[in-house]
């Protein structure tokens, strides 16, 4: 997509829906991100739309920070698979492709090398969200894959310990002991070690946080974009708890978020000395990046 | 019916405040309005009930972490 596809002409807009109107008039494309970033969510037109997310679902909340911290959003495809993720995802004003079966990281190679033969002289960034089990379990080979590659792309796991979709099975990130619906004896096994998977297969930049500070969130998620830009494979392994699932009262999920940043899901971030070298410079232009 | 989330504007203007709107989940639906109005001294939150979902995450933000109280749970029929 293209900024200039996206505006109307003057005398066309009155027969616009209302929503687009807005989008174009009050929405974060083509404004200095200043502006339209995370800070001033709720003062601008934000780019998700009406979605059958849950009642107070961090995984929503967290995939409206990534949103309105895009750098680029007129010039962003996210790629997604089966899971509650991809029910807002897809309900965003930025292209999405739906991938089956955990194969995004797959499809999110082949999109990046043919966006960068395509259109040489436009950054155009791949973002990859999915949840746990379509990142580490079904779609593990291909994400693995993506990251020995060296693939330029960001991938974004939204880790929800649990199968929440589907009725509550186990998933390879569920903790040990985890009893769920469809696993009423509890885990046998431990979580999988997702952030030391990245780091071992080659990952420049890679976070693992619970959302509770929404600039520390925002700016990981830019880091991300930016280095793979330049460098290579980025990971994001967030914390986006399921109330359902885990039966917590939607007044207490934020509750619940910071709880877990002082547990297993304590900010941790690791980069390379190339990507720190890069984040130097980006940072500070203090100026949001168009290409 | 529905359980949507409403903003006391008066007591809200007084605080200069958009934590509310940070942290709730849905998007475009706990706006921040910057220009002050109805003879508030300052812009306010304010909820647009048709998107609200009732979690009351915004609850817990004003009244349990800021100690502000300016937002409330109602119930509100379709008219």
């Amino acid at each position: 997509m293209s900024l200039k596809y996206m505006i109307p002409a003057s005398k066309f807009k009155r027969y616009l829906p209302k929503d687009y109107v807005e989008l174009v008039d009050y929405g974060p494309f083509g404004k200095d991100y200043a502006d339209v970033g995370v800070k001033n969510m709720g003062t601008f037109k934000e780019l998700v739309e009406e979605h059958p997310m849950c009642s107070g679902c961090w995984m929503a909340y967290y995939i409206k920070i990534i949103f309105a911290a895009l750098p680029n959003p007129e010039n962003t495809v996210t790629i997604g698979t089966a899971g509650c993720g991809r029910l807002a995802i897809s309900q965003a004003a930025v292209p999405f492709i739906y991938g089956n079966y955990g194969d995004q990281n797959a499809m999110a190679s082949g999109l990046t090398r043919a966006f960068r033969l395509r259109f040489p002289d436009i950054q155009k960034d791949v973002i990859t969200i999915a949840g746990d089990g379509g990142m580490m379990d079904i779609g593990f080979s291909m994400t693995m894959h993506a990251w020995f590659r060296r693939e330029k792309f960001t991938t974004i796991m939204l880790d929800n310990e649990v199968y929440g979709n589907t009725g509550g099975q186990e998933s390879g990130m569920s903790i040990e002991g985890a009893v769920l619906k469809m696993s009423p004896k509890g885990k046998n096994f431990g979580k999988m070690p997702a952030m030391q998977l990245a780091i071992t297969a080659g990952c420049v930049y890679v976070v693992k946080m619970s959302p509770t500070n929404i600039n520390k969130s925002a700016k990981a998620i830019r880091r991300a974009i930016f280095a793979a830009r330049n460098l290579g494979p980025t990971f994001i392994h967030v914390y986006t708890s399921c109330n359902i699932e885990y039966s917590i009262p939607t007044p207490d999920v934020f509750r619940d978020a910071k709880e877990m940043e002082k547990g297993r899901f304590a900010f941790e971030e690791f980069m390379t000395p190339e990507a720190k070298e890069l984040f130097a410079k980006v940072e500070s232009k203090k100026k949001r990046e168009v290409s | 019916m529905y359980y949507v989330a409403k903003v006391n504007s008066e007591m809200c203007s007084t605080y200069k405040c958009n934590m509310c709107t940070l942290y709730c989940p849905e998007a475009n639906t706990l706006m921040y309005d910057k220009e002050p109005k109805h003879g508030n001294k300052n812009g306010t939150s304010w909820v647009d009930e048709d998107r609200c979902k009732g979690c009351a995450i915004c609850v817990y933000v004003c009244s349990d972490l800021l100690e502000r109280n300016c937002i409330e749970m109602a119930m509100v029929t379709p008219d």
